[in-house]
């Protein structure tokens, strides 16, 4: 095959992928090849370059105005180079491409890119010429040309989308910046109003979101990443605190508008039914158990995310005017086919994950005293059940939830605490910042160590005998398994313990129902990664229980695509990718070859919340974090780079 | 153990074009070249206003810095090498001049501001004239109607070059924060939010109109004519209320054309509506000038010796026959501490009642 030029990104050429460039970043690109069925790419343009699919097809001229107006309609206008600098590059560029433009026109497009990319305040300004200079250097003979004969450039068809790389490694894509941008300016209901465009759980995710976004914010390549979870609890504590409270108005729902259902209350039936009630139809929620919430209250600790804070979310959805169903349990009081019979025409299934895994190993059948699966343990917990507190509790697991039963066993008044964990503390899953605070809180670690058997007296737990761990060969993953190092057995005494490796999903409710769903070969609900259809017509699925356990803003983001989905599915019969998914692909395709650099200045150092001493939160439940002060919101909100990016896809259709 | 305070204060160590200065932590760029002398072109800045880095006139260059960084937003750090005064920058500052006069009308003439104008200056400065704005041609916008949020002041989109002094005043200043940027792109205007829940409104203290570099925020009611250089400035306080506020007349002839905030006094420089917009008593036509005394029915001017007499007579009289307490004083706000003070004096010991009063505030 031969080698052509692609296009141009970040200043380097990129080529059509030759054999051994096989998985690399520009292999992925260059298999983009249609933005939709049965409509080709022909070229895409972004803030650091474009790419050419199909030359025929691509007017260079006519794509660089058309990017240029989406830039200007972007620019916030706030600083001079990209307000009035897109502007007359936007206006040069309609004249060159009416054939109206003159030599002196091209070398004005230059002067001034020059200015907007060296003089702008923000990201957007810095990258928002760049691809157009980067094609009147490629293709310098269509723009000569063109003033030269004054050609007529007809007007193309392109999918445009604005997005920055922290909103795009958000599930739910809010629009971070946006709402930063508001902090800043001092509007918080503003800054609220932005994340509730999507997001009717600020508060919570403000509190114990895993923050992808945090991990893609480019501010951490200069120095940390934007604070951007405490940034939403900071807006979102602005309406928890107010005097009055102010609640969202019910929905005026769309007359003969079909009923839809929601089984489950966690975050993803709860962000569903949100925004179908948003869009106009009448939602009933049916839950399993007393309370909305899922996960968010039977699972997460008060200490991480007090209850108060949950509940007045969901109160959101039912000021709105959805009917919450409580102890309605799917498969016991009634099944999907009765729904359908009931007459709504549409279901989400959001069960979540409820069911803990065991360890597999002897001693755990019949369950001795003492022993309880991690989740099982925290439910109690969170309900206000009795948990006899003893001396000694092995918590076993490297997760969120190890963590979380470790610390509130702590908070119960256990005295010692052990965690179990096979592999190195580097590899544990949870969240680095939850294995400070309980190391801080004194938990004992106890890495490189699997249970081997659990050892009982009189059905009594008294101890558990682990073994250590050693690095194995190598497996299909290339990630080395940690083996049992033979003869390094020990016993932890313990009259408590609570494994924490993992959830299963209660598929059993679905048996027996005169509805078929599928069911995964890893015990999950089957349905469509992009649609969320499951086998059965009129029913989706989403949140834990398609995705095994995952994240509080995953299963959100399932809720929100499955409202959208429904809404699709009840108004025109069939469920299709929305532009604005069809773009992040594009961008994922396009991140496959970018190498970012942030060529500024940084310094200002990100500011952190509090925490409450550990003498003093190991004995209570009440929140260990403290929110940002508006001071350091303000601060904190400063630091953002403002990374908008622009995408441009020409195409067919 | 002493926590050494003066850790946040230190010393820093940075060549600005070439000369070495010292500076403290904390200071910008810009605050540091000030201080010596430097002079680095500045249009958002405001040192009363949190640095809006908006305009970009104050960008320099730092060694080892790829892009060039706004001065006014940029904290000095140890061993920072800074150019303010580079052919690129010159360059920079020119261009993005143009740009802001691109949408911007050459009308200096017909404006107040006109002399006393910041973006008059720089152009005047950068010697920026029609010919250079040929390349920029840009097509006009429509910016419509455009009410600002009070009946007391009038916002000239055309005239904004957005820098967003106004809308920091509004939130850092008079702690209202009602301002916002509205629109995208070169359609880009300063408006006012909608009133929400947290019952944000204006109250037309003027802060806003009072940080405007331009004028593109004037006095909606019209304001005598004058000019920056043919004005006195009399620095005075205002005599609405009792705070005592400083502020500044600026007289044409005899007429107040209006009030500018001072830097200092009570209020370093803030006012409310009142103080900055409330003078058009001084020159009205209603205004009392000389006493009065109503004989028959009618308003009759006399001079202060007949108008005097003829209050003691009148005050004699009624103490002789009903008392001293038979007569009470009311005093004005509008006079000074010194004249209030006398004015109880008299009451209290001349006239012998201690039914004195003050109406508070106006
Ligand atoms: C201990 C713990 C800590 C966690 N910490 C974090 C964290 O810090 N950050 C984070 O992002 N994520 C965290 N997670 C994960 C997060 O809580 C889940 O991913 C999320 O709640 C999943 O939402 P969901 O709506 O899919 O399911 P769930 O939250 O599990 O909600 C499912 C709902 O369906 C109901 N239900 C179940 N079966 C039936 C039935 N048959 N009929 C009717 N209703 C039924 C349940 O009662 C529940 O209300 C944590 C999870 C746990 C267990
Ligand atoms: S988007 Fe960024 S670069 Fe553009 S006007 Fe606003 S601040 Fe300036
Ligand atoms: S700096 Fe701001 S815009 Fe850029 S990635 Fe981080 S949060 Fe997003
Ligand atoms: S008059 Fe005062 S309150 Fe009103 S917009 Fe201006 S600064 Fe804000
Ligand atoms: S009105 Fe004046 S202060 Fe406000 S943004 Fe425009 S120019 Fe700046
Ligand atoms: S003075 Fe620094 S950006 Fe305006």
């Amino acid at each position: 095959m031969t080698e052509t030029i692609l296009g141009i990104w970040d200043n380097q050429v990129i080529c059509t992928p030759r054999p051994e460039d096989e998985a690399s970043g520009i292999t992925k690109l260059a298999e983009l090849r249609e933005y939709a069925p049965g409509n080709p790419v022909y070229a895409v343009m972004g803030w650091d370059g474009y790419f050419i699919y199909d030359q025929a097809h691509v007017d260079v001229v006519d794509m660089a105005r058309a990017y240029m107006e989406v830039v200007q309609g972007e620019s916030c206008g706030k600083c001079v180079p990209c307000r009035m600098g897109t502007r007359v590059a936007a206006d040069l560029l309609t004249r060159i491409a009416e054939g109206r433009g003159a030599q002196e026109d091209l070398d004005s497009l230059r002067k001034v890119a020059d200015v907007v990319s060296q003089g702008s305040l923000c990201e957007l300004g810095h990258s928002a010429l760049c691809a157009v200079i980067d094609l009147l250097n490629q293709h310098p003979d269509e723009f000569q040309r063109t003033v030269t004969e004054g050609i007529r450039h007809p007007r193309g068809t392109y999918h445009t989308k604005v997005t920055a790389p922290c909103v795009e490694a958000c599930p739910e894509r809010l629009d971070i910046p946006r709402y930063i941008e508001m902090i800043k300016a001092g509007h918080y209901p503003e800054s609220l109003e932005v994340i509730e465009e999507k997001n009717p759980l600020a508060a919570v995710c403000g509190r114990v979101c895993v923050r992808f976004c945090e991990f893609a914010c480019r501010r951490g390549k200069l120095d940390d990443p934007i604070s951007i979870k405490h940034l939403k609890r900071f807006v979102s504590d602005v309406r928890l605190d107010a005097a009055v409270k102010i609640m969202p108005d019910k929905v005026h729902v769309v007359p003969d508008a079909p009923l839809v259902a929601v089984i489950g209350a966690g975050p993803a039936g709860v962000t569903a039914a949100y925004h179908l009630l948003r869009k106009g139809y009448p939602v009933e929620i049916f839950e399993a158990s007393g309370a909305a919430g899922g996960m968010a209250v039977w699972g997460i600790p008060d200490y991480r995310l007090p209850r108060d804070v949950v509940r007045s979310e969901v109160e959101i959805i039912t000021s709105m005017g959805a009917i919450i169903h409580y102890n309605q349990r799917l498969g016991r009081d009634f099944s999907i086919a009765d729904l359908k019979a009931r007459g709504f025409k549409a279901v989400f299934v959001a069960i979540g994950a409820q069911l803990g895994t065991g360890l597999r190993i002897p001693g755990e059948e019949p369950a001795p005293e003492g022993y309880l699966p991690g989740i099982e343990f925290l439910h109690k917990v969170n309900a206000g059940e009795a948990v006899k507190a003893g001396d000694s509790a092995v918590i076993v697991g490297g997760g969120n939830v190890a963590m979380d039963c470790c610390r509130s066993a702590l908070r119960l008044g256990i005295r010692q605490v052990h965690l179990v964990y096979r592999r190195g503390r580097e590899e544990m899953p949870a969240d680095k910042l939850e294995v400070h605070d309980a190391e801080e809180e004194g938990i004992i670690f106890h890495m490189q160590c699997n249970p081997t058997r659990l050892i009982t007296e009189n059905g009594k737990l008294t101890g558990v005998e682990c073994v250590r761990m050693i690095l194995g060969e190598p497996d299909a993953t290339g990630r080395r398994r940690p083996v049992p190092q033979e003869g390094s057995e020990f016993i932890i005494p313990c009259d408590m313990l609570f494994p924490a490796i993992g959830q299963r999903i209660d598929t059993s409710c679905l048996a027996d129902d005169g509805a078929s769903l599928d069911v995964t070969k890893h015990g999950t609900v089957a349905a469509d990664d992009d649609t969320l259809l499951t086998s059965e017509e009129g029913v989706f699925a989403g949140g834990d229980c398609v995705s095994g356990p995952a994240t509080l803003i995953q299963a959100m983001a399932a809720g929100l695509r499955a409202s959208n989905s429904i809404d699709q599915y009840l108004k025109q019969g069939y469920v299709s990718l929305s532009d604005d998914e069809r773009m992040s692909r594009v961008y994922r395709a396009v991140m496959a070859v970018d190498e970012d650099s942030v060529q500024r200045l940084g310094g200002a150092a990100r500011k952190e919340v509090t925490l409450r001493p550990v003498k003093e939160r190991v004995d209570d439940f009440d929140e260990v974090e403290q929110g940002l002060s508006p001071e350091d919101a303000l601060l904190e909100a400063d630091r953002c780079l403002r990374c908008y990016r622009i995408l441009l896809v020409a195409t067919d259709k | 153990m002493v926590t050494l305070r003066t850790k946040e204060l230190r010393r820093i160590h940075l060549t600005l074009d070439g000369k070495p200065v010292l500076a403290r932590s904390g200071q910008t760029i810009l605050d540091v070249a000030r201080e010596n002398d430097v002079y680095i072109p500045t249009l958002c800045y405001s040192d009363k206003l949190r640095p809006l880095g908006t305009c970009r006139m104050c960008l320099v260059e730092i060694e080892g810095t790829a892009m060039p960084v706004t001065s006014c937003t940029t904290p000095v750090s140890e061993g920072m090498v800074v150019h303010t005064d580079t052919a690129n920058l010159d360059n920079l500052r020119r261009e993005n001049l143009k740009l802001i006069l691109t949408r911007h009308p050459y009308n200096c003439p017909s404006c107040d501001i006109n002399g006393a104008c910041e973006l008059q200056d720089l152009v005047y400065r950068y010697d920026i004239s029609h010919q250079d704005m040929h390349a920029y041609q840009i097509k006009p916008a429509d910016f419509g109607e455009t009410p600002w949020a009070t009946p007391l002041i009038t916002y000239h989109p055309r005239r904004c070059i957005l820098c967003g002094r106004c809308v920091s005043a509004c939130t850092e200043i008079a702690e209202v924060g009602v301002l916002a940027y509205k629109g995208r792109g070169s359609d880009t205007i300063i408006a006012s939010t909608e009133p929400n829940e947290f019952g944000r409104e204006c109250i037309s203290c003027g802060e806003c109109l009072a940080s405007c570099p331009v004028d593109a925020l004037v006095e909606a009611n019209g304001q005598p004519k004058g000019k920056a250089w043919e004005t006195k400035k009399v620095k005075t306080i205002c005599t609405y209320c009792g705070t005592g506020c400083e502020l500044i007349l600026n007289v044409s002839g005899n007429k107040v054309t209006h009030v500018s905030p001072s830097r200092g006094g009570v209020n370093q420089g803030a006012l409310c509506a009142k103080g900055r917009f409330g003078y058009d008593f001084i020159n009205h036509k209603d205004r009392l000038r000389s006493p009065m005394i109503r004989r028959d029915g009618y308003w009759e001017e006399v001079n202060w010796d007949v108008a005097l007499d003829y209050v003691a007579d009148k005050f004699a009289a009624i103490k002789q026959r009903e008392g001293a307490d038979a007569l009470a004083g009311l005093s004005s706000a509008r006079c000074t501490n010194e004249e209030n003070y006398l004015f109880q004096k008299l009451f209290r010991g001349v006239l012998g009642t201690n039914n004195v009063d003050h109406c508070a505030r106006l």
